[in-house]
């Protein structure tokens, strides 16, 4: 099976994926996207190097934010959590992609 | 309905949301740089030792695991970097590296960093002055209380009118006591020439609750206050700072000193706050209580002398209501002055110290001031922009490099401008100071060249160097940024368009050679110049002809007494034919500063508006007016009833072309409608008088007084009130004038004014040669700046072009044809900024002709005359083509063949 890092599906996604995953606990970077690559049955996996700027961004927007707590491991790492407005972002964002999906698979089925 | 699906791309580039956790991150960031930086290493080093711990447990060694998680998740600092990105702050960061780069960079080439920093230097302090000026004039606040709610009370003549009928001190204290629209209202009288000690001063007296309307308190001893101005009032004065530092050298012990004031014993009270003006622009020496007024004018009574009043309006009152309220009230009350139809309309003004009224047109009148100082600063940007693109050439090399390693266009273009942004700032400091010597410098000049009467506190606590506050530097600041963009784009943008590979190899790329660039550039400033000098050359020409004009009058032993108070008029007459420098006195009025009275003289069927004098008979003889026909008066004409009169030439010749005009008669007209005559005035009777004599016409080619121009004489004496007189005195008149001033003041200590004749008709030509000085230094600052652009760039090209002109040689051109190469590149750019420079002069001309000024500066100075356009456009295209020739002959004196061997 091909393996695909997001950026490479659609741009914007990411933010998404990130969004969705933080819904239920806080997580750390690494559990993030481990998270996204176990769930996707290892058809998506993102790019390290684009993960911590959109959580950084993500941050800074408001969706989210970071926590310094000891982790599994006994080393302190940032734990990310979803903060109302990016409860609120994610609806939306999850809204979106559904009515995009929706309608490429009927332009992909019935054009 | 659809979806655009590139909408989902770059939304998180477009919200840039400034939220208040964003900005929260933002100033940790900037705040504690270390921890955030260290959390950011902990993070990524997170990442990748669970990374690592995760291919452990999948069976790597350590050292294989650790490698393989670093190679996965790519380079380090390019993911911190980019996360640097979104934390928002690199604008900072970026912003400190490209200055510390930009100073190790002039640090490299002190040169070129000085050159730009003297030449922005001179051309913001030149624009800083004017500025200063300006923001003394329009935004600077006196330094009272809540200055918004201050309002002078004014009563206009009629509604449409904006003359104005001033308040006595009784109708004042009806305002303070009826009125309720203000929490108070304070009265002053603005100042008249007095004399402290013997030197000139300024005073205002002002009523009791003055300072505590304005809130302002004393630095030295107290103000003013109600108790002073009771009972006849107490015999004190406040000083301003100005007053204190000019008249008592700033002495800390100078309350309670005793001074004497036109002749009255005072006590200093005590010394205001610097930057207190009293409401005013300027500050006058000291303030008095209003109650003494009497005491130097005995003629302004309660009810007869007037005074302005100030108001501060209650908080919830706008000006509007109030000013209807005071009008309705005005117009009820009985012992208010009113116009005929019974309707006061009182007006109120803003009174802060600024000017208040006819704003728009003053600063219609300062933007081509401003402008043409502004034009220095151009021409200086033009200059550095010149310098900083030949110099973007010697930095091809560099730029190339930086190019083709993968920064972008905007990134280089960004760290030029800091870079010229960083010289701009320090010579915005430098201006600061630059200003200020300027500053000092013109108040020097205009005390040199005006003559000290003109100059001696009249109304203020004469010329100061207006303050330089934080609007002054804001200006400089923003005139620094405007600079930058001024001469820092056009190089930035110039030096970043390269053709990678050639400009690494140091070649210099056709693209890239800004000439037409240059060639605007030099035209500009040429244009500049040109504008520049012409208005230089028209105030040179309007000075000569203005220094030169014929007065019409004796002025070389003359003097004039104007204003004295009438209750000692008899006393002062005496002193004057005693005293023993006068050789002969004569009265007049109008002065002899103006002209006549306007009256209709009618003869027969034609009727001629004339201008009509009263003088004595001595008049003629004192003031070099001859008789032509007839006589003048005798000792029993001594009032116009006398019925005789003496007509100049003109109106002898306008009434009696061929006749004899002696023994015929005339009708003099009344006053006309508007005019009305002011108490003790004389009287012109409308009546019919018989012409004694013809005397020459006095013609002056003078603008701005009329001196003593008159169609029509009659008879009065030196004892009629309101007359003035005029003195022929033995020796200098402007030497004797401080005697006479001393023996005069005794008899009356508030007399107006002496001057002497010769410094008044070389008024109008002093405050010329004033505009003058100011056009000769900016347009020969323009000039040099000019020529140095044109001979910096011109020697630079022919360095440039050095191999071309080799080849040239040595294919056959003569020197003489180099030569001519040379200048005829420089004399397109020049050629238009002449014509160009010279159009918009003549366009500023017409502009300024079809503005209300038009009458004064049509008359006062002659914006098209051809002989100052032709010598200022020639001044400009010589020295540009000495500028020229030089670098010329250096092109033509090439060795060909030692060029071509060094290739």
């Amino acid at each position: 099976m091909p393996r695909h890092t997001i950026p490479d599906i659609l741009p914007g996604t990411l933010d998404l994926l990130i969004l969705r995953t933080l819904q239920t606990d806080p997580m750390h970077g690494w559990a993030i996207s481990e998270r996204i690559q176990q769930i996707s049955q290892d058809v998506l996996q993102i790019n390290q190097g684009s993960l911590y700027p959109a959580l950084h961004r993500l941050e800074h927007q408001g969706w989210i934010e970071a926590e310094w707590r000891t982790s599994e491991l006994g080393r302190r790492a940032k734990y990310y959590r979803l903060t109302t407005t990016g409860r609120r972002q994610l609806t939306v964002e999850a809204g979106e992609w559904e009515r995009m999906s929706a309608a490429i698979n009927r332009v992909i089925k019935f054009a | 309905m659809g979806t655009d699906v590139s909408r989902n791309q770059p939304r998180h580039q477009i919200r840039v949301a400034m939220t208040i956790r964003d900005l929260r991150l933002r100033v940790r960031a900037l705040l504690s740089p270390r921890k955030v930086e260290r959390e950011l290493d902990d993070e990524l080093a997170f990442h990748i030792e669970c990374e690592t711990q995760k291919l452990m447990a999948s069976g790597l060694s350590a050292a294989a695991a650790r490698q393989r998680a670093r190679a996965r998740f790519g380079p380090v600092p390019l993911a911190a970097d980019q996360c640097r990105d979104k934390r928002g702050i690199s604008f900072f960061e970026t912003l400190v590296r490209d200055v510390s780069f930009a100073l190790r960079t002039l640090r490299r080439a002190p040169l070129v960093a000085v050159t730009v920093v003297a030449t922005i230097a001179l051309g913001l302090g030149v624009v800083t002055v004017a500025f200063t000026f300006f923001n003394a004039f329009f935004f600077q606040v006196d330094a009272v209380r809540n200055p918004g709610e201050l309002f002078s009370v004014e009563r206009l003549e009629r509604p449409d009118s904006s003359s104005e009928v001033p308040f006595s001190r009784a109708e004042y204290e009806a305002i303070r006591r009826d009125t309720d629209v203000f929490t108070d209202v304070a009265a002053d009288r603005p100042s008249f020439p007095t004399r402290i000690d013997g030197r000139a001063a300024v005073g205002m007296f002002v009523s009791g609750n003055f300072f505590e309307v304005l809130g302002v308190t004393a630095t030295r001893g107290r103000t003013l206050t109600e108790a002073d101005n009771e009972a006849g009032g107490r015999a004190v004065v406040v000083l301003s700072h100005e007053g204190w530092t000019q008249l008592f050298a700033a002495d800390p012990a100078v309350i309670g000193r005793q001074l004497v004031l036109n002749g009255h014993p005072y006590a200093v009270a005590g010394v205001m706050p610097e930057g207190f003006r009293g409401l005013r622009q300027q500050p006058p020496h000291y303030w008095a209580p209003l109650a003494l007024l009497e005491q130097f004018r005995p003629a302004e009574t309660r009810d007869q002398g007037w005074v302005e009043v100030i108001g501060r309006l209650k908080p919830d009152t706008s000006p509007g209501a109030a000013a209807a309220a005071l009008s309705a009230w005005a117009s009820a009350q009985p012992g208010i002055r009113k116009p005929e139809n019974g309707i006061v309309h009182v007006i109120l003004r803003e009174s802060r110290g600024v000017i208040a009224e006819h704003r728009g047109e003053a600063m219609a009148v300062f933007a081509p001031i401003l402008f043409a100082f502004g034009l220095i600063l151009m021409i200086g940007c033009a200059n550095v922009a010149n310098l900083l693109l030949a110099r973007g050439l010697l930095r091809n090399r560099e730029i190339g490099v930086r190019l083709s390693l993968g920064a972008t266009r905007w990134r280089i273009v960004r760290q030029l401008l800091t870079e010229n942004l960083v010289l701009a700032l320090i010579a915005a400091a430098l201006a600061f100071l630059v200003s200020r010597a300027l500053l000092a410098g013109s108040i020097h000049l205009v005390t040199s060249i005006l003559p000290p009467e003109f100059t001696e506190p009249t109304d203020s606590a004469g010329l100061t160097i207006p303050p330089g506050d934080w609007r002054v530097w804001t200006f400089l600041v923003g005139g620094a940024v405007l600079s930058t963009v001024m001469f820092g784009l056009l190089p930035a943008l110039h030096s970043t368009r390269l053709e990678l590979v050639r400009a690494m190899r140091g070649e210099v790329t056709k693209d890239a050679r800004p000439s037409r660039v240059r060639q605007m550039l030099i035209g500009s400033q040429v244009t500049a110049s040109a504008l520049l000098l012409v208005c230089a050359a028209v105030f040179l020409r309007s000075t000569y002809s203005s220094a030169t004009a014929e007065v019409g009058l004796r002025t070389d032993d003359t003097l004039v007494v104007r204003r004295i108070t009438e209750s000692v008029r008899p006393a002062m007459v005496r002193a004057i034919k005693d005293h023993p420098s006068i050789v002969s006195v004569a009265a007049s009025w109008p002065d002899p500063l103006h002209g006549g009275v306007s009256r209709d003289a009618t003869v027969g069927a034609a009727t001629l508006e004339v201008g009509c004098k009263l003088v004595s008979p001595e008049y003629f003889d004192l003031l070099g007016i001859n008789v032509l026909r007839g006589r003048l008066f005798a000792a029993d004409e001594r009032s116009p009833a006398a019925g005789a009169i003496v007509v100049s030439d003109a109106v002898a010749r306008r009434f009696w072309p061929n006749g004899d005009p002696l023994g015929q008669t005339i009708r003099l007209g009344a006053a006309s409608g508007g005019a009305t005559e002011a108490e003790g005035e004389p009287q012109i009777p409308a009546q019919v008088y018989t012409v004694i004599g013809v005397v020459r016409d006095v013609r002056s080619a003078l603008k701005m007084f009329d001196f003593g121009y008159a169609g029509v004489y009659l008879p009065t004496t030196a004892e009629q009130a309101q007359t003035s007189f005029i003195v022929r005195v033995h020796g200098d008149p402007d030497a004797i004038r401080p005697t006479l001033l001393d023996a005069f003041m005794k008899v009356d200590p508030a007399l107006g004014e002496i001057a002497s004749m010769r410094m008044l008709a070389g008024l109008e030509g002093a405050i010329l040669e004033v505009f003058f000085w100011i056009a000769v230094i900016l347009s020969s600052l323009a000039l040099a700046l000019t020529i140095s652009g044109l001979f910096s760039v011109l020697s630079y090209l022919v360095e440039q072009r050095r191999r071309e002109i080799g080849v040239r040689m040595a294919l056959g051109a003569t020197p003489r044809d180099i030569m001519r190469l040379v200048l005829s590149q420089s004399m397109r750019p020049i050629a238009v900024g002449v014509v160009v420079g010279g159009a918009l002069a003549a366009v500023t001309a017409i502009v300024l002709l079809a503005t209300p000024l038009a009458e004064m500066i049509g008359t006062l100075v002659h914006p098209f005359d051809p002989l100052a356009y032709a010598s200022s456009l020639s001044v400009i295209i010589a020295t540009c083509l000495v500028a020229a020739l030089l670098p010329a002959r250096r092109a033509a004196h090439i060795n060909p063949i030692a060029t071509l061997r060094a290739d």
